[in-house]
C-alpha cells in the first residue's frame, strides 16, 4: 500500500484508468437525469423519493415526535386549531391570545382544556398569569352549554375552544334552548398551533407521528431489499457460471426456501424471535432469508441467457478470461435489471413488514406508520369517522412511498431496456 | 439424475426449435419421459416432507406452548395457584408440553403417514383436518376468484397495452396498473374500509364480516348464495386491486418483448392474419410466462390471505391459521403449513406440466 504511494508522484497520471472511471460515473448520471426527464412518471416516483429521504433524514429534527399525552385533546379531525369565541359585541376587542391579558378566559375540559394556553402561559413569569382561567368540565356533555351560558352571563370574557368539532356544534346552533345564546356567538380568527392530521386516541399530534414513523421502516426495507438483492445475485451468478453440482444444489436450495409459506412461516419466526426482533438488522435478515430465491431464480436465468449472448461467444472467441467477461460482458448487461429487482425487493420487505406489524406479531419499539395502523385497529379508531385519520394518514404515507418506488423501478426498466423505451 | 431409459417414440412431439443444447437435453428428457412423472412425485414428497420436519421443528422453538399460554390465563382468572393451574390444564390438554420434541416427531409423522393430521390441542376432540374442511373452501373461494378475475383481465389489458404502446390509453393504464400493483393488498382493504365503509358509509361494515350470515341457513338457495357473495365481496375486490396491476403489466412487458421477435415480423411479412398473430405467435408465446406465476401463485392464496381475512374477519383458512399460531395450537398451525405447502408443491409441478405444453422447446425433465 504504502510503497505504491511513494511511487505515485514519480508516475505520469494515468490518463486512460482512472479519469474515465469518473467520467463514466458523471457520463452515466446525466445520462441517467436525462432519460428521467423525458420520462414524467419516473421524475414523478424519483422526486417521491427524494422527498421521503429527506423526510426521514430532516423531519425529526424539524418536527419532533410528539409523545405528550393530552387526554383532552382525544381524536381532533384533521385542520384543528385553537380559535376564540367571543359575544358578538367583543368582536373588536379580542382577536388573540394577547388581546384577553387580564380578562377571565373559559376552557372546556376534555376538549382543549390548559394544555391549549400551555404554551402561551409559559412565556409568562408564574406568579403573573396573563388572564384567568375558569375551566368547565366537559363530561356527560353539558360542558359546552355551560361554558357558553358563562359567556353569555359575562362570567368569562371569552372562551377558547379548540376542536373544530365544538367550533360546528356551536356555529350550527344545534342547541334549541340555548338558541339566544348560540346566536350572538361570534368565532374569531385561529391562533396557536395547528393539528394538520389531527390528534390521535392519547391526543399526540398524528402529522408528527406520519412524520417520524417513515424512518425506521425505510430503513428495515433498504436492508432487507439488500441482502436479499446480494444473496439472490450471488448465488444466481455463481449457479449459472459454475454449474454442475453447485448449480443444482443451490437451485435445490432455492426451490426448498420457495416452498416453505413465507408469510406465515415470518410470523412464527417473528414470534419466536420476540423482542429481539427489535433490531433491524435481525428483521430485515429474516425477511431477506425467505424472499431471496425468486431473485435468485432469475439472476440464474439472466445469467444463463447472457451467456449464449453473441458478445459473449465474441469475447470467448477472442479468448478473453472469464473474469473479463463476467466482469466487462455480463455484469454490466444486469446492472439495471439487479437495480430494479432491489426496489421491488424493497417494497416487497415493506409489505411483509408492515404486515407483521399491522398483525401485531413484531415488537413495538418504535411508533412508526405500521404501529398507527395497528393501534388504529385495535383501538376501533378504524371504525369511527372523525378518528380515522390515525389509520387514513398512514395509509396514504405506505401507500406514496409504495408508488414512488415502484413508479420508479418501472421507468428504470423503461429507461434500460430498449425493447420497452418509448419512442 | 440421469437415468437411461430405452428411446420411446418421439415423432408425436413437435420438432424442438434451433439452439443445440435444447436439442440434447429435449432429447435426454424424451427418454426419461417414462418415469418422469414418477421421479417428480417422488422430488414432491421429499420436498414436502422436508419442509414439513422443517416447520414441526420451528414450530416447537416457539417461546411458550399452548399449556404454558393457558396455564396463564387461568391464574390470572380465577386466582389458582401454579399447581392447581397446571394440573387443571394438564387434564384438559392431550398436550404433554415436557414429552420429547422426537417422540412428538415421529408420532405426528406416524400419524400423517395414516392421513391423520391430529386433534387440535387448544380445542380437546377437535379434529384438525375437520378445521381445515371447514375453512379452506371460502378461502379458495374468495382468493381463486380474485386470483381469477385478476388474472384474465390483466391478460388481456396488457396485450391490448402493448399494442397500443405509448398511446395515451397504454400510458394512463400502464400508470393505474403500477399503482395497483405498488400499494399492498391490506392497505387497499383498509382504505376501502375507511373511504367507502365509514367516510361515505355507502356500506355497514359489520354486515360484511363472517363467510354468510348467520341467520341464512347453508343450502343451495338464492339466499344462501347471496349472502355468500356479499360476503366475499370485499376481500375479492381487495384480491384484484392487489394482484390486477402486477398481471397487466408483466403480460404488456411480455407482450412487447415477443411483438419485438423476429418470428412475428416474419409471420407479418408472410401475410397472415392480424388475429392469427395475436393468437398463436404474439399471445401464446407472451402469455407463456404467466401461466408459471400463475400456478406460482396459486400456491400462495393460503399464505397471502392472512392479512385480508383477519382484516375483514372472514373466516376462511388465512384467519384460522392466524389464531393457531397466536394460540400456539401446534398441531391445526401445523396442519395448515402442510395444506399450504403441498399446494405450493403441487403448484409449481403443475406450472411445469402446463409450460412443456404450452411451450414446445421446453421439455419436461430439463432442469428448472
Amino acid at each position: 500500500m504504502t510503497s505504491t504511494m511513494e511511487m505515485m508522484p514519480e508516475k505520469p497520471p494515468r490518463k486512460d484508468s482512472d479519469i474515465p472511471i469518473i467520467g463514466t460515473l458523471v457520463l452515466t448520471v446525466t445520462v441517467f437525469f436525462k432519460a428521467l426527464r423525458r420520462n414524467k412518471v419516473g421524475m414523478v416516483g424519483f422526486i417521491g423519493l427524494v422527498f421521503f429521504a429527506l423526510m426521514s433524514l430532516l423531519g425529526p429534527g424539524l418536527v419532533p415526535f410528539d409523545d405528550d399525552v393530552k387526554l383532552d385533546q382525544i381524536g381532533a379531525p384533521p385542520g384543528s386549531q385553537v380559535k376564540i369565541l367571543v359575544q358578538s359585541a367583543n368582536v373588536d376587542r379580542f382577536r388573540t391570545l394577547d388581546d384577553l391579558q387580564g380578562q377571565t378566559v373559559g376552557l372546556i375540559d376534555r376538549s382543549g382544556g390548559e394544555s391549549l394556553v400551555e404554551e402561551y402561559f409559559a412565556g409568562f413569569p408564574e406568579d403573573n398569569p396573563p388572564f384567568e382561567v375558569e375551566t368547565t368540565r366537559f363530561s356527560s356533555g353539558r360542558g359546552i352549554p355551560e361554558a357558553i351560558e358563562g359567556l353569555a352571563n359575562g362570567e368569562v370574557d371569552a372562551l377558547i375552544i379548540w376542536s373544530d368539532n365544538i367550533t360546528d356544534y356551536i356555529t350550527s346552533n344545534r342547541d334549541l334552548a340555548q338558541g339566544d345564546q348560540f346566536s350572538d356567538l361570534v368565532v374569531s380568527g385561529s391562533l396557536g398551533k395547528r393539528y394538520l392530521l389531527g390528534t390521535d386516541t392519547q391526543g399526540r399530534d398524528i402529522f408528527s407521528h406520519i412524520v417520524n414513523g417513515g424512518s425506521s421502516l425505510i430503513f428495515v426495507a433498504l436492508l432487507a431489499g439488500f441482502f436479499s438483492t446480494a444473496v439472490a445475485v450471488l448465488l444466481g451468478s455463481m449457479a449459472a457460471l459454475v454449474g454442475g453440482i453447485p448449480d443444482r444444489l443451490l437451485v435445490s436450495a432455492a426451490n426448498f426456501v420457495l416452498t416453505i409459506p413465507q408469510f406465515p412461516v415470518l410470523v412464527v419466526l417473528a414470534l419466536l424471535i420476540g423482542s429481539q426482533l427489535n433490531n433491524p438488522f435481525l428483521l430485515a435478515g429474516l425477511i431477506a432469508a425467505l424472499s431471496w430465491p425468486v431473485l435468485m431464480r432469475a439472476v440464474r436465468a439472466q445469467v444463463l441467457s447472457l451467456r449464449e449472448r453473441e458478445f459473449v461467444e465474441a469475447a470467448q472467441a477472442l479468448g478473453l478470461g472469464m473474469p473479463h467477461i463476467i466482469l466487462r460482458e455480463i455484469l454490466p448487461n444486469m446492472m439495471s435489471f439487479v437495480a430494479i429487482n432491489f426496489i421491488f425487493a424493497v417494497t416487497s420487505a415493506m409489505y411483509q413488514q408492515i404486515g407483521l406489524i399491522f398483525l401485531g406479531m413484531a415488537p413495538i419499539n418504535d411508533y412508526t406508520w405500521g404501529v398507527m395502523l395497528f393501534f388504529g385497529r385495535t383501538r376501533g379508531t378504524l371504525f369511527s369517522p372523525d378518528s380515522m385519520s390515525m389509520v387514513l394518514s398512514p395509509v396514504i404515507a405506505i401507500a406514496l412511498f409504495q408508488v414512488c418506488m415502484v413508479l420508479f423501478a418501472r421507468s428504470l426498466e423503461e429507461m434500460f431496456d430498449p425493447r420497452l423505451r418509448s419512442s | 439424475m440421469a437415468t437411461h431409459t430405452p428411446p420411446i417414440d418421439t415423432s408425436a412431439i413437435e420438432k424442438p426449435e434451433f439452439s443445440a443444447s435444447s436439442i440434447t437435453l429435449g432429447g435426454m428428457a424424451h427418454k426419461i419421459w417414462g418415469n418422469y412423472v414418477a421421479r417428480t412425485l417422488i422430488q414432491a414428497v421429499i420436498t414436502i416432507w422436508l419442509v414439513i420436519t422443517f416447520i414441526f421443528f420451528l414450530v416447537r422453538l416457539m417461546p411458550g406452548n399452548p399449556v404454558d399460554v393457558y396455564i396463564d390465563y387461568i391464574i390470572n382468572q380465577e386466582n389458582l395457584s401454579y399447581e392447581e393451574a397446571y394440573s387443571r390444564a394438564a387434564s384438559q390438554f392431550q398436550f404433554d408440553p415436557d414429552a420429547n420434541v422426537i417422540t412428538q416427531y415421529v408420532e405426528y409423522m406416524g400419524q400423517l403417514a395414516q392421513g391423520d393430521l391430529g386433534e387440535s390441542i387448544t380445542s380437546t376432540g377437535t379434529k384438525v383436518l375437520d378445521q381445515i374442511w371447514r375453512y379452506l373452501p371460502w378461502t379458495l373461494f374468495s382468493v381463486g376468484l380474485g386470483l381469477l378475475f385478476s388474472f384474465v383481465l390483466g391478460v388481456l389489458l396488457g396485450i391490448i397495452m402493448a399494442y397500443y404502446r405509448n398511446s395515451p390509453l397504454d400510458v394512463v393504464l400502464s400508470l393505474f396498473s403500477s399503482i395497483l400493483s405498488a400499494v399492498p393488498n391490506y392497505i387497499w382493504g383498509l382504505a376501502i374500509l375507511i373511504i367507502f365503509g365509514v367516510q361515505l358509509q355507502w356500506f355497514a361494515i359489520g354486515d360484511f364480516r363472517g363467510t354468510y350470515a348467520s341467520d341464512i341457513s347453508v343450502g343451495f338457495t338464492p339466499e344462501f348464495i347471496f349472502s355468500v357473495l356479499k360476503h366475499a365481496m370485499l376481500p375479492v375486490i381487495v384480491y384484484i386491486t392487489g394482484a390486477l396491476g402486477t398481471w397487466t403489466l408483466t403480460m404488456r412487458n411480455s407482450t412487447i418483448s415477443v411483438l419485438g421477435e423476429d418470428y412475428v415480423n416474419v409471420a407479418r411479412a408472410r401475410g397472415l392474419s392480424q388475429a392469427r398473430i395475436v393468437t398463436a405467435y404474439v399471445g401464446r408465446n407472451a402469455a407463456l410466462p404467466m401461466f408459471t406465476l400463475l400456478a406460482i401463485s396459486i400456491g400462495f392464496i393460503i399464505g397471502g390471505s392472512v392479512i385480508i381475512e383477519e382484516l375483514f374477519v372472514y373466516k376462511g383458512l388465512g384467519s384460522f391459521l392466524f389464531r393457531s399460531i397466536a394460540t400456539r395450537d401446534y398441531t391445526s398451525m401445523q396442519g395448515v403449513l402442510l395444506v399450504i405447502v403441498i399446494s405450493v408443491v403441487f403448484s409449481n409441478l403443475l406450472a411445469d406440466l402446463l409450460y412443456s405444453r404450452l411451450d414446445p422447446r421446453v421439455r419436461l425433465g430439463e432442469d428448472d
